[in-house]
């Protein structure tokens, strides 16, 4: 589903966000990427979605190499991957199903198709009863909800999370990572980048462990150290 | 991908209303500086259609009687031909009059359809190589009293004034339309900066759900166009307003001829219109697409 070939990132100023790094992540996948801040983690998720171009190597995403998709085309591989940030990323000026609908609205889904997927999302992550209210009456672990809502609304192949938990308290994150179990069940391979030792150790997947921009981990079911 | 009439127009509208009051900058200086190029195309049009027969560095015409015989209009011909004083001259015959006549009072059938070629003079336009007054007064005289003469006319130095204070004011006017609209252009691009700037959160979920390009350049572009379009529709309709006003602040035609006729009627104002219309399309596109292209990195 995702395969990185030497992949090298280097940013302005000659810093090395990633260097020769290569993975293959099949379908359905669960995936933590840890390692320190700089570590490079960002980046690997933003060259997934083509927000950063590598500066060497070809990466694929669902079989295509994504470094030749002019850049018409780069909404459309969007559209196959959901992110969830650290900061949620919510609009405050809209409420919960706007939020959500949104997502739906500006890719041009009709609106009988948004009527009906909406409630269905919002009941999906435990929010049916919230969907007329703003980001800002709701709980840091509510508001997750809604960002992964909304990256979940148009069932993409791939969720990119960006510590997805960075900002709540563990037992809260719990309640998140099951989301993001069950959103993994469904099919979706799902990467996250992560500090959270508890949660990598406790719900155990593969592990990608990244320093200084170089992959010195790959581990099937890996602890976080 | 279809883009939806009701989204576009929304988002076209909230932003608009969000950023009021520097659109309302905008649409004025696009307003004033488009009317002023409405202003000075009319005028120039005006001068042009009074002072038609005076272009060129024409100096006296002599008319001759619409009944003048050959011989007659031929002495005139070979005494301005042999004259030291001649820089040039044209003949106008009586079926070009005609033309002249029918082109000056388009808007006064009545009197297109009650005249025709045979009642028009004849005339020498004379183009004299000496133009000051004194001059052309001494050159143009003798003609007078030639066989067949009808009368002979100079151009006035009313006339000259007038073309010259309207060359000098088109220009200014110009000039000054040229700077506005410049700043017109700035301020639009401002203000669509603005309001993109104002939905940068939204601008960056749209990008990471995979809208297109085209789906979030739209209602921007829309709002430059629209503040250009507005500006413009104000010019016109200033414009249309101000001709009777213009009209009556001119001299009545009897007490100084040189006016009759002066204010430009319908085909040319409305190719002024279209123009003003026109340009501030192109404004508040130029400026809304400068935007788009630089601060929305899509």
């Amino acid at each position: 589903m995702i395969k990185l070939e030497e992949v090298t990132k280097v940013y302005k100023g000659d810093v090395v966000a990633l260097r020769n790094a290569s993975v293959d992540i099949n379908k359905g996948e669960f995936v933590y990427l840890v390692g320190k801040s700089g570590s490079g983690k960002s980046t690997f998720l933003r060259l997934l979605n083509k927000e950063e171009r590598p500066t060497r190597g070809r990466i694929f995403v669902a079989g295509k190499d994504i470094g030749e998709l002019s850049s018409w085309k780069v909404p459309l591989l969007r559209r196959n991957i959901g992110c969830v940030f650290q900061d949620f990323k919510l609009l405050p000026n809209k409420t919960v199903s706007e939020n959500v609908a949104f997502a739906l609205e500006v890719i041009g889904r009709p609106r009988q198709v948004i009527k009906a997927q909406v409630p269905a999302i919002l009941d999906l992550v435990g929010l049916g009863n919230k969907a007329e209210n703003f980001p800002d009456e709701l709980s840091g672990g509510e508001q997750q909800r809604v960002s992964i809502a909304r990256a979940f609304v148009n069932r993409p192949l791939i969720l990119l999370a960006d510590e997805p938990t960075g900002n709540l308290d563990p037992a809260t994150s719990v309640g998140i990572m099951r989301l993001l179990d069950r959103i993994n069940k469904t099919g979706t391979t799902v990467v996250m980048a992560t500090h959270d030792r508890n949660i990598v150790d406790t719900m155990r997947r593969r592990v990608i462990e990244l320093d200084h921009g170089e992959v010195i981990r790959d581990q099937a079911r890996g602890v976080y150290e | 991908m279809p883009i939806k009439v009701d989204y576009v127009a929304r988002e076209t509208v909230t932003n608009l209303k969000r950023n009021f009051t520097i659109t309302l900058a905008s649409v004025l200086t696009v307003f004033v500086s488009l009317f002023l190029v409405g202003f000075a195309l009319m005028l120039r049009q005006g001068v042009e259609k009074a002072t038609q027969r005076w272009q060129g560095g024409i100096e006296f015409i002599v008319f001759m009687n619409p009944n003048a015989s050959p011989d007659q209009l031929q002495a005139v011909r070979s005494k301005l031909e042999n004259s030291p004083d001649t820089e040039k001259f044209t003949f106008v015959d009586q079926n070009a009059a005609y033309d002249e006549f029918k082109e000056l009072f388009k808007d006064q059938p009545d009197l297109t359809e009650n005249v025709g070629p045979d009642v028009l003079p004849p005339s020498f336009r004379v183009v004299p190589r000496e133009k000051a007054a004194a001059a052309v007064e001494e050159m143009s005289t003798p003609f007078k009293t030639q066989p067949g003469v009808k009368e002979v006319v100079s151009a006035t130095e009313t006339t000259k004034l007038v073309q010259e204070l309207s060359d000098k004011v088109t220009k200014g006017m110009g000039f000054v339309a040229i700077v506005l609209l410049s700043v017109a252009v700035l301020l639009i691009l401002n203000t669509i900066r603005m309001a993109m700037f104002s939905r940068r959160r939204e601008i960056e979920v749209m990008k990471l759900v995979g809208a297109t390009n085209s789906f979030i350049r739209v209602p921007f572009m829309l709002e430059g166009l629209f503040q250009g379009v507005v500006g413009a529709g104000l010019a016109v309709i200033a414009l249309v307003v101000f001709l009777p006003f213009f009209e009556r602040w001119l001299p009545p035609a009897d007490q100084f001829p040189l006016f009759s006729g002066f204010v430009p009627g319908g085909p040319d104002m409305l190719i002024t219109y279209l123009l003003v219309g026109g340009i501030g399309c192109l404004v508040g596109t130029l400026g809304a697409g400068v935007a788009v292209s630089r601060f929305l990195d899509v």
